[in-house]
């Protein structure tokens, strides 16, 4: 006989619709409804559009160094409307292309992928994931928007202020980042520190809030092994991030001492500016400490934004092959086997370094250790995938772009990981074209596969699918053009960073092939400027989704599009586990995960009436 | 007041936080507001009093009065064996390498025939009672031409406009290491329009070098009055237009360290009007 599971948290049915009974005792005003609102959903979407703004700047500063990398020292005339500290006679200026460099995976990491993975996903899935009405602490939740927000306008400020943005690449390593002497940025390296420090709290503060939510308020039911992928993918970043902030956060404030008050925690003494000793400071400190530091953070945070985009493809990939995630337990292993390696193996990063070299082979070992529950993950995608019935979505098409894109990110991150190999391209453009194979042909590609897939959900339209499809084909055809050329760059010695490659006549060649990529990114960078006409266009005219128009397991789907405030009418059940696609013996090729089995209503029934009368 | 746009792009924030509930935002962006503030760093030079870093600033300004004023001249001589000159590979960039048809040797220790020292500053170094002198009009020029810079030493004044120059077709980067003005350290790619600075104070020597060619250096004296010369070819200087009155005149040059004290020499002189003096230093070589 089955056994009713007491539900886990007992709520009243909302009196009127758009309230709850954690705060929904009256009704919202504009503010608290669309500003200061602390429903996750709406904090979900209000991340979203400040992660595509940033997204935008970000990608609006790779187009500058595209430009500066494809006609070296060109003048652009169409660029002479920006200030003369920046572009001169329409010439890319050597310091603005270092904060163009520096600022653009700044915005793209901090304040684009991290919050739109960890802030929209995040905010808008876990507690319709797990059954929840809302955050556990929807207060916190709203201040880690705005904590957010404020960091990324100061961090946009610093382009206006005398002396320009951070120029030291966005590993900020001093003594460039130390010194302004050095780099020529005073004001703009602070508030590129004040910005993170103020974007770090906005992670703890979400982090926590997470981490209780999924763990005190999944449904009756729910339990951990019933958790969809995506909301384990989260919990488990939201782990990194409590562990490897505060890591970045002390290291921002040393260096913050640094710069203002002129301690010398990363100034060795011997240190001299262009052939002059340095006056007023102390020295005695390490410029290695800085690097040690930013990388006990920097490697989990390559995890923390691919985590999450790992969990969302692989919801998408199941949903759309129609089949059951392969080896589930194993993939939830995986997450956590990556999570815990990650904090392991940050010495990569600093193999050039002057490490002993056996510190680097023990770096290095950790380091190989990570392709096993990586290549666990990706087999499991292609078991998942393997004779599935696909529906050829876009949705789905950016979840198997993921796991293409991914796989050769992952392979190049052997090279690097490799000391004898790394010493011969380390700070190299091969670096570059593996990380954004990483972060853009992994996290960005899952970013769009998730938008697609619950942009339903967030408005109560579909994005128009052709649009997406071309969208799809656009973007992946040019990121490689972009990106893979990189590894032939790298290869040849072409170095990260530079300005001007044709000074060096064993890479003034490779102008042509740049060329050819700078257009490209053009394309690549045009085509979202697509995606975002498609995504405020369906806001509006999209065709009406319905409830569950993908015909998904998950309990998102069995609520309204968009869900009300305080999701849930009633505490929902769970049965199941979220990839019951093509279950046989069953009607639909779906099986939703709080529909009860066959005779538990009306047992339930016979049960309470049982507990009611005697 | 310091430059800091933090404090005023949090103030119109502060001021949106209306919302009751939302108070402990305000005190959070308000925390915000005071590690900006310390954030902000030091002062932008040019913010500060621009009389000169050791003058008076109840200061007047003179004028120069060429027809009364004395004349001081003199050469400058080294004192034992000169240094040899040192031969610049500059075939690390082919531009650079290309725009020399001989060897091109470095200009910091140039002796000519006699001993006769070349690049050495020498000014008046006290003497003028806190006197200041307007700044010319005329900016000074530094060009890098063949990848070396033009001049190697020069003086400039206060607030005086120092236009930096790349008449090359080669990337350089223009940085200044100072101990009193603001530093500057910007890249400056060929085709690019000329780029302007101002000194605000006094400071004798401001080491200038481009972080690109290595071999690339030059040195600013930043007074703030006229009375400072080069020596020339044959180490000769001349100093016109000096008031009369009892000076301290000082000669530096560029010591083998090539850092920015370099080596110098003080002498004692009186000048009466219209007068002329010579005043030769012997620098000892290192």
């Amino acid at each position: 006989m089955a056994t009713l599971v007491a539900p886990a948290i007992v709520r009243k049915k909302p009196t009127k619709p758009g309230a709850h009974d954690a705060h929904g005792h009256h009704e919202l005003s504009f503010v608290q409804k669309y500003i200061f609102s602390q429903d996750h959903k709406r904090i979900g979407i209000q991340f979203m559009f400040s992660s595509l703004f940033f997204l935008l700047v970000g990608g609006g500063l790779a187009m500058i160094v595209r430009l500066e990398l494809g006609w070296p020292g060109h003048a652009f005339k169409f660029l002479s409307f920006l200030p003369s500290t920046m572009v001169a006679g329409g010439v890319i200026l050597p310091e603005f292309y270092n904060s163009a460099f520096t600022m653009h995976a700044t915005f793209m990491i901090f304040f684009a992928v991290m919050p739109f993975l960890m802030g929209t996903f995040a905010n808008f899935l876990i507690p319709l994931h797990i059954g929840a009405p809302d955050m556990a602490f929807p207060k916190i939740n709203m201040l880690s928007f705005w904590f957010a927000l404020v960091a990324g306008i100061i961090m946009f400020s610093s382009f206006f202020v005398k002396g320009g943005a951070a120029g030291g690449g966005w590993t900020n390593y001093p003594p460039l980042s130390d010194l302004s002497e050095l780099s020529g940025v005073n004001v703009g390296q602070n508030l590129w520190i004040i910005s993170l420090l103020i974007s770090g709290v906005a992670s703890l503060m979400g982090a926590v809030n997470y981490i209780t939510t999924v763990v005190n308020m999944r449904c009756p039911g729910m339990s951990f092994f019933r958790m969809p992928l995506a909301i384990w993918a989260i919990f488990v970043t939201a782990i990194l991030l409590l562990l490897a902030i505060p890591v970045l956060t002390s290291a921002l404030v040393l260096l913050l001492f640094d710069r203002t008050v002129h301690t010398s925690f990363f100034i060795p003494s011997t240190i001299l500016v262009a052939g002059q000793p340095l006056v007023g400071r102390s020295g005695g400190g390490q410029v290695l400490l800085w690097q040690h530091l930013f990388w006990f953070f920097g490697h989990p945070e390559v995890y923390i934004m691919i985590l999450p985009a790992m969990g969302i493809a692989s919801d998408i990939l199941a949903t759309f092959a129609r089949k059951p995630i392969f080896g589930y337990k194993a993939m939830v292993f995986s997450i956590c086997g990556i999570a815990v390696l990650g904090f392991f193996v940050w010495g990569h990063h600093m193999f050039q370094s002057g490490m002993n070299p056996l510190l680097g082979t023990t770096f290095m070992i950790s380091t190989m250790l990570i392709a096993v529950p990586s290549a666990i993950k990706t087999f499991n995608w292609l078991g998942t995938l393997y004779g599935g019935n696909f529906k050829f979505t876009t949705a789905f098409l950016f979840a198997v772009g993921f796991v293409a894109m991914f796989v050769i990110g992952g392979l190049s991150g052997i090279f690097m990981a490799s000391t004898p190999v790394d010493i011969f391209i380390h700070d190299t453009y091969f670096i570059v074209g593996h990380i954004h194979y990483v972060l853009f042909g992994g996290s960005i590609f899952a970013i769009f596969a998730g938008v697609y897939y619950w942009f339903p959900k967030m408005f109560g339209r579909m994005l128009n699918e052709t649009l997406g499809k071309i969208h799809f084909w656009l973007v992946f055809l040019t990121f490689n053009g972009v990106f893979f050329p990189m590894h032939i760059l790298g290869i040849g010695g072409m170095m990260r960073r530079i300005y001007d490659y044709t000074q060096y006549p064993h890479l003034s060649h490779f102008q042509g092939l740049n060329a050819f990529m700078s257009v490209c990114a053009f394309i690549l960078g045009a085509s979202t400027l697509l995606f975002l006409f498609n995504l405020f266009w369906s806001m509006f005219k999209g065709k009406p989704s319905g409830m569950n128009p993908w015909h998904a397991n998950t309990l998102e789907w069995t609520l309204p599009s968009p869900p009300v405030h305080g999701n849930f009418s009633e505490t929902p059940h769970v049965f199941r586990g979220p990839y019951e696609y093509s279950v046989p013996g069953h009607t639909e090729d779906y099986w939703p995960q709080n529909e009860p089995p066959e005779g538990w209503l009306e047992r339930a029934q016979q049960m309470k009436a049982t507990a009611t009368h005697g | 007041m310091p430059d800091c746009a933090l404090a005023n792009l949090l103030k119109p924030l502060e001021a949106m936080i209306i919302h009751p509930s939302l108070r402990q935002l305000g005190y959070m962006l308000s925390l915000t507001l005071v590690v900006g503030l310390v954030g902000c760093g030091k002062k932008d030079s040019d913010e500060e009093d621009d009389s000169g870093g050791k003058s008076d600033a109840a200061a007047t300004v003179a004028t120069v009065d060429m027809t009364n004023g004395a004349t001081i001249v003199g050469t400058v001589k080294l004192d034992g064996a000169a240094p040899v000159a040192k031969v610049i590979n500059m075939g690390g960039d082919a531009y650079c390498g290309a725009a020399h048809k001989t060897s091109p040797v470095s200009d910091d220790h140039w002796v000519n025939n006699g001993g006769a020292l070349v690049n050495a500053f020498v000014y008046v170094k006290d003497g003028l009672g806190g006197k200041t002198y307007a700044a010319p009009a005329t900016a000074i020029t530094l060009a890098q031409k063949g990848c070396t810079y033009e001049p190697h030493v020069f003086g400039i004044m206060v607030g005086q406009t120092m236009k930096v120059e790349n008449d090359d077709q080669t990337l350089h980067n223009v940085h200044s290491v100072s101990a009193a003005n603001e530093s500057f350290n910007e890249g400056q790619p060929p085709g690019t329009p000329a780029k302007e600075h101002k000194m605000t104070k006094q400071e004798v020597m401001i080491p200038i070098k481009c972080d690109v060619h290595g071999w690339m250096n030059s040195y600013a004296g930043v007074l703030p009055h006229p009375f400072f010369a080069v020596t020339g070819a044959d180490g000769k200087y001349e100093i016109k237009g000096v008031p009369a009155g009892d000076y301290t005149i000082e000669c530096w040059h560029e010591s083998t360290k090539s850092d920015a004290a370099g080596v110098t020499q003080d002498q004692k002189v009186t000048v009466a009007a219209k007068d002329s003096k010579t005043v030769d230093f012997t620098l000892k070589a290192q």
